[in-house]
């Protein structure tokens, strides 16, 4: 949605209409760019801090990468332990370490991992659209499924649907990601056989020219149908075994929300004038509720990224919360950084397009 | 109020539960077709899935030494020498066709085979020896310790001669080493290999293998999978039997599921407990490990003056229950006599296992004059040793001193905490296990006082000076059996007066699919892939 589109809508939707007098000093800007310009500044500060807080907790970590990383003979070997530390950059002093990591980030350099002697950034190129492919797919079912059975339980509210719907997102909140993951790995692979097992495709199967790393899109693009539908197979049960914390939260959150604004006045009034009920719930409840349910759906974003460790682990699903276990157990100290940078970076900006969001819809936020 | 209309929660209900069809048909179809192309088809059938647990860094054989990266070593990569089966008491020639060890142990004398080539077709020569094992010596990677103070010479063009300063009798039994696997030094140098700490190969050997192996590497991720390929000219008579092997990072858990099912072949990691329950129509081996898991009392009486009291060593020897701990570690496991593993030359054998003894426990406790003393044990918390986690060991463990009079405190820490301070040799009580670098005995001389080992349990150099010397006559002498009882006499010393208390070598279990022959444990990689098998 572009900027100048906004105002039109806000009055549309009936709030306040914007004075000609608040735009006119600060450089011709409109507060929504003023405001959007604000945020990126904050979250380039927060990006910074979030690069020092990663490099002073992982050295904080009592234990050598040394010892976590060479053989027992080789560790006896001063040389061979002066040649490692000496590769890897740990001879440097550590405020002189993260300077070289900050300057590093800067020029789009991460460093080279110690765990695969590779830069950090082809590891996260290669891990970090496994998890995207992933974790995008279960957002997607959430958004989808959460606001549609919140509204469902908002609309019938105290019938048995708005008893079920409870029960079930109480369910997805309460039972835990991992035990979820083995379950459904055990029930629909083991015993009822009608899912793949572990991995992004079939093992006898090579995966599809790279393009954009996400198996499905690239399979697709390929015209590997069998490839696609293996990739879509494999993928289907860790999403939806991830979805599913994410799909409780955004049902109990739009049901309240969606409720709040049903009993507000305005709808009232809308259904006095006789506007079809489908005309209120999607122009006058959602957009209304639409505030509250995108701070949740933010938050379950993050919440859905931290729960992709497990689940990685148990469906062997080759990503970045496995490449982030293992450089924390071996204190891979670029590899930590970096997927700590990755992480904190989708945070900011699923912050920032949250934050976006509520100056788009409400106007009152950016006007503050 | 709420709104009574059915149309937009109709529509919208419909939306969820289109979806969930739609992606309950597109897994059935998948997985349908998964299990089929595990079951049959030309390409399916020469496919073989191995589920590991991933311990592994590197492709490149110079600096490859964890247990994964030898797997992949041992199919890409050929050795002078190598050995038969599980049986590693016996080196046997590879890329060499024989090998002569001199009189004083001092020089390995190795004639090439002629015929061996390089998966581009390219001979084994001599100068592709000496490039690698130089290589691996001087570029400082994790492995170059195998062949410290080895010189490594050309004699003439099928000749390679290997000189050490001192006798060392162990190296033919070092050479099987994947890490010391021939790279083809002309594509090799071409990326950036150099026998010195400036090598830069490593990227293209994580990509390409240059092996004479009867696999090539296709793809290696060191996170999630390694695929190889069959080398279309290997050389050896035994040319590999799948078209591609998938080597794939898994938890135990779903290694267990994945075998099951059929979506793998062969499941590496599972434990005792998980292979209780396997199916009919998997094959299940049980091995003894050659990993050694043992306590140590720290004999620095700055760090602890309990445990630096040889008594109290005596009394946790007498006092743990090894049937109790064989009991957790499931079946397949074997007390451990002393700290060489069963399967090696110079393993004291089972009657010598120390046998509890409660009541001479609390006998040698009272003569160390320390009543009910308290000690830390250290280890580490999330460590696995074969699928055998160390908690409920060092739980055990407590509760078999207490029967003594001795208070264990349990102190847990991440691996790459407690390392810290074994290494250091801070530890009062510490259990830990060690696996051999090489299947040659000589590796434990690291237990003795002043060694690698040794230091870590506070037994510094002049500690045991009967001991010590004893150690430097054992790694001098030359011949099997001469070695042999010269190991077995020199572990009976080192349990009688050394801080170290061996337990159990627990047990490792492979499952493999009915469908695949000739799988052997060894000792140093695991399997090797190329004798793997289709019925």
């Amino acid at each position: 949605m572009s900027p100048t589109s906004v105002p039109s809508k806000d009055l549309k939707a009936g709030t306040a209409p914007r004075k000609p007098g608040r735009t006119g000093r600060a450089g011709h800007r409109s507060p929504l760019v003023r405001f959007l310009v604000r945020r990126v500044l904050t979250a380039l500060l927060l990006a910074v801090g979030i690069t020092l807080v990663t490099f002073v907790l992982t050295n904080l970590v009592p234990g050598d990468p040394v010892s976590a990383n060479l053989g027992q003979q080789a560790l006896g070997d001063p040389a061979i332990v002066a040649q490692w530390r000496a590769e890897h950059g740990l001879d440097k002093p550590l405020p002189e370490q993260y300077l070289l990591h900050l300057k590093g980030v800067v020029q789009g350099d991460l460093g080279m991992s110690q765990q695969s002697h590779r830069p950090v950034l082809d590891d996260l190129a290669e891990f970090v659209p496994a998890t995207l492919e992933l974790a995008g797919v279960a957002i997607l079912i959430s958004l989808v499924s959460g606001v549609a059975f919140g509204v469902i339980a908002a609309l019938r509210r105290d019938r048995l649907s708005d008893h079920l719907l409870r029960v079930l997102s109480l369910i997805g909140i309460s039972v835990p990601t991992f035990w979820l993951a083995l379950m459904a790995f055990y029930v629909f692979f083991y015993r009822l056989q009608i899912t793949p097992g572990s991995g992004r495709i079939d093992p006898s199967m090579s995966p599809p020219p790279h393009v954009t790393g996400l198996y499905t899109i690239d399979s697709a693009l390929s015209g590997q149908w069998d490839v696609f539908s293996s990739a879509v197979g494999h993928l289907l049960t860790p999403a939806l075994v991830l979805a599913l914390y994410t799909i409780g939260l955004l049902t109990r959150f739009t049901r309240s929300a969606v409720l709040e604004v049903l009993g507000q006045d305005y709808v009232r009034a809308a259904r006095a004038k006789g506007l079809p009920p489908r005309v209120i719930l999607l122009r006058y409840v959602l957009r209304s509720a639409l505030v509250p349910i995108i701070t949740v759906a933010g938050l379950a974003f993050g919440s859905l990224l931290s729960g992709t460790v497990l689940v990685e682990a148990i469906f062997a699903w080759p990503g970045v919360g496995q490449y982030a276990y293992k450089s924390a157990t071996t204190l891979d100290l670029p590899a930590v950084m970096g997927v700590g940078l990755v992480v904190g970076g989708v945070y900011l900006v699923i912050n920032l397009i949250v934050d976006v969001l509520y100056g788009v819809i409400d106007p009152r936020v950016r006007l503050q | 109020m709420a709104i009574r209309s059915r149309r937009p929660g109709a529509k919208a209900a419909l939306l969820p539960v289109l979806l969930t069809g739609a992606l309950a048909l597109a897994a059935c179809s998948s997985g349908g077709s998964s299990t089929t192309s595990q079951s049959g088809g030309t390409a399916a059938a020469k496919t073989l899935v191995i589920d590991t647990s991933f311990d592994l860094k590197t492709a490149d054989p110079g600096r490859t030494y964890e247990p994964t990266g030898l797997i992949i070593g041992k199919a890409a990569y050929e050795t002078l020498l190598t050995f038969e089966g599980s049986d590693v008491t016996k080196p046997v020639p590879a890329l060499a066709e024989s090998f002569d060890l001199s009189g004083d142990g001092k020089t390995l004398t190795l004639k090439l085979r002629q015929g061996a080539t390089f998966a581009d077709g390219s001979p084994v020569t001599a100068d592709d020896v000496v490039f690698s094992l130089d290589r691996v010596r001087d570029m400082k990677g994790t492995p170059s310790f195998l062949l410290d103070g080895v010189e490594v010479a050309k004699t003439d063009a099928n000749t390679i001669t290997l000189t050490s300063k001192n006798a060392n009798p162990a190296l033919p039994y070092i050479l099987p080493n994947p890490a010391l696997g021939i790279l083809n030094s002309k594509v090799a140098k071409e990326h950036g290999a150099t026998a010195d700490t400036g090598d830069k190969a490593e990227q293209y050997l994580n990509s390409a293998s240059a092996g004479s192996g009867p696999y090539t590497i296709e793809s290696f991720n060191v996170s999630s999978q390694v695929v190889l390929k069959a080398n279309a000219k290997y050389w050896g008579p035994a040319k590999p039997v799948y078209d591609k092997v998938v080597i794939r990072n898994v938890e135990a858990a779903t290694q267990k599921l994945n075998i099951s099912r059929g979506d793998s072949q062969v499941a590496l990691n599972l434990s005792g407990d998980q292979v209780a329950g396997m199916p009919a129509n998997l094959q299940v081996k049980k091995t003894a490990s050659a990993n050694v898991i043992f306590l140590l009392a720290n004999q620095d009486p700055s760090v602890s003056k309990v445990t630096s009291n040889p008594k109290f060593a005596e009394a946790i020897r007498k006092g743990v229950d090894y049937d109790g701990l064989l009991e957790l570690a499931g079946e397949g496991s074997v007390q451990a006599p002393g700290v060489i593993p069963s399967m090696l030359l110079g393993a004291l054998p089972p009657e010598a296992a120390a046998k509890r003894d409660v009541e001479g426990a609390k006998a040698a406790l009272k003569e160390s004059g320390e009543a009910s003393p308290t000690v830390k044990l250290e280890y580490p918390s999330e460590l696995t040793v074969n699928g055998l986690s160390f908690q409920p060991l060092a739980e055990r463990i407590q509760a078999n001193l207490k029967e003594v009079g001795i208070t264990v405190e349990l102190t847990p820490a991440p691996v790459t905490t407690a390392l810290d301070n074994y290494r250091n040799g801070k530890e009062e009580l510490g259990l830990w296990y060690w696996g051999p670098d090489y299947p040659d005995p000589s590796d434990y001389l690291a237990f003795l006082p002043g060694k690698l080992v040794g230091l870590r349990a506070g037994w510094k150099a002049g500690s045991d000076k009967e001991l010590e010397a004893a150690g430097d006559t054992t790694a001098a002498t030359i011949g099997d059996e001469a070695r042999k009882q010269a190991y077995v006499d020199l572990q009976t010393k080192l349990n009688a007066s050394g801080p170290f208390i061996p337990l159990i070598q627990p047990s490792q279990n492979i499952v493999t699919a009915a469908s695949v022959t000739g799988l052997e444990y060894h000792p140093v990689w695991t399997v090797d892939v190329a004798d793997l098998g289709a019925k």
